[in-house]
């Protein structure tokens, strides 16, 4: 199960949900913007102010760190 | 494999120069960490001309999309960092593997200025930002610094005014340097406190929880200590969040070998974007041209393709 936290306007989410969608890898997209219990969550979770945060199968990366994704998700280029 | 060209950066410059080398038949390479850079990052364009508003965002994805249909080989996701010589070409090096081409264009851009103060480093993504685009509604109804008191502090109190219950922008000099329009703007907010002749010295925060993800290793930002330069005094304000806007930083090392660097690091280029060394092209920020703008870097990116074009013909 891979979560999406971001804001509508932060390039680096949109960068990261495109890629997702570009290697056909199915997301929750939450919009911490909209949801400040989503807010808290990720914000416990990655120990982080900021956003994107992935959260796949518990892993937790924090912005789009391209090589991490891709190794837990299994992508090759 | 030998290229023609490799342009090492995905910004204005980069991509326009790659859509102009593509179309002059080069074997081009373009390596690049990420798309956009700075222009990302600004929500509404104005002065694109064909376009009355638009996102950069959206802007970069148009070209990048364009440049794709070119079909050039592309690397993106790699920090270029070394440029070298080998006899006649050169040789790119980025964090995984090198290239080899005849002509090299150098468009890099370039990325936010750091304070160098404790506890800047420490607290990044812990209430330490440099994109308010990115991160203000994480502040909702919380107290926030922005350092830096020119057009671009200014803008990220623009965006953090929708979220924020207060905010401080700490300004070195005498007098905040952003436009008046905007700083009326946000005085009308009733949320805004002026600070000048602040030296921002040290951001502290809170000891991390037990569980936090890898490489998290502290808490959250708490406060904030400036001098007032003044009174020679300091002064501790609570805040839960810093946002950095103190200038532009060009960061061109890894080309030092073939290029004359200026005092603050931009490569020193001529009219038609030569470097001191022939067949090392640089387009856009990182170049020492005087005026920074979207249309510019674009233009110098063309201009640098060109350049490239007739290097690489009078060579033959």
């Amino acid at each position: 199960m891979v979560k999406v936290y971001s804001t509508p306007t932060c390039p680096y989410c949109v960068t990261l949900k495109n890629f997702l969608k570009e290697h056909n890898i199915q997301f929750e997209d939450i919009d911490v913007s909209q949801n400040e219990l989503a807010q808290k969550e990720m914000i416990e979770k990655s120990g982080q102010y900021g956003v994107p945060v992935v959260d796949i199968d518990g892993q937790i990366i924090v912005g789009f760190d391209q090589d991490r994704i891709k190794q837990l998700l299994k992508i090759k280029d | 494999m030998l290229y023609d060209l490799i342009i090492i950066g995905g910004g204005p410059a980069g991509v326009t120069a790659g859509i102009y080398a593509a179309r002059k038949k080069l074997k081009t390479l373009l390596i690049t960490k990420e798309w956009g850079g700075q222009i990302t990052k600004a929500k509404e364009i104005y002065n694109w001309p064909g376009t009355k508003v638009i996102s950069g965002m959206e802007l970069i994805k148009q070209m990048t999309d364009q440049l794709k249909t070119f079909g050039i080989e592309i690397k993106e996701n790699r920090e270029v960092i070394d440029l070298d010589k080998k006899g006649d070409n050169f040789i790119v090096r980025d964090n995984d593997q090198e290239y080899e081409a005849k002509a090299v264009i150098i468009a890099t851009g370039k990325i936010p200025r750091a304070l160098n103060i404790p506890g800047e480093a420490q607290f990044r993504g812990k209430g330490v930002s440099f994109c308010a685009t990115c991160d203000a509604p994480l502040f909702k109804n919380k107290t926030v610094a922005v350092i830096g008191g020119g057009n671009a502090g200014f803008a990220l109190a623009v965006d953090l005014v929708d979220y924020a219950k207060k905010i401080y922008i700490l300004e070195f000099f005498e007098e905040m340097k952003g436009d008046l329009v905007t700083k009326e703007k946000l005085e009308k907010t009733g949320k805004v406190e002026f600070i000048v002749n602040a030296a921002v010295k040290e951001i502290k925060g809170s000891k991390p929880a037990p569980y936090r993800a890898e490489g998290s290793g502290s808490g959250f930002v708490e406060s904030l200590i400036y001098e007032d330069m003044k009174t020679s005094k300091d002064h501790e304000i609570k805040v839960d969040g810093v946002f950095i806007a103190v200038g532009m930083m060009a960061k061109a090392e890894f080309a030092a070998k073939l290029v004359e660097l200026n005092q603050i690091g931009e490569i020193v280029i001529d009219k038609d974007n030569y470097t001191k060394t022939p067949g090392v092209f640089v387009a856009g920020d990182i170049s020492d041209i005087k005026y920074e703008q979207l249309v510019i870097a674009c233009g110098e990116g063309a201009k640098a393709a060109l350049a490239a074009t007739d290097y690489l013909k009078n060579k033959q």
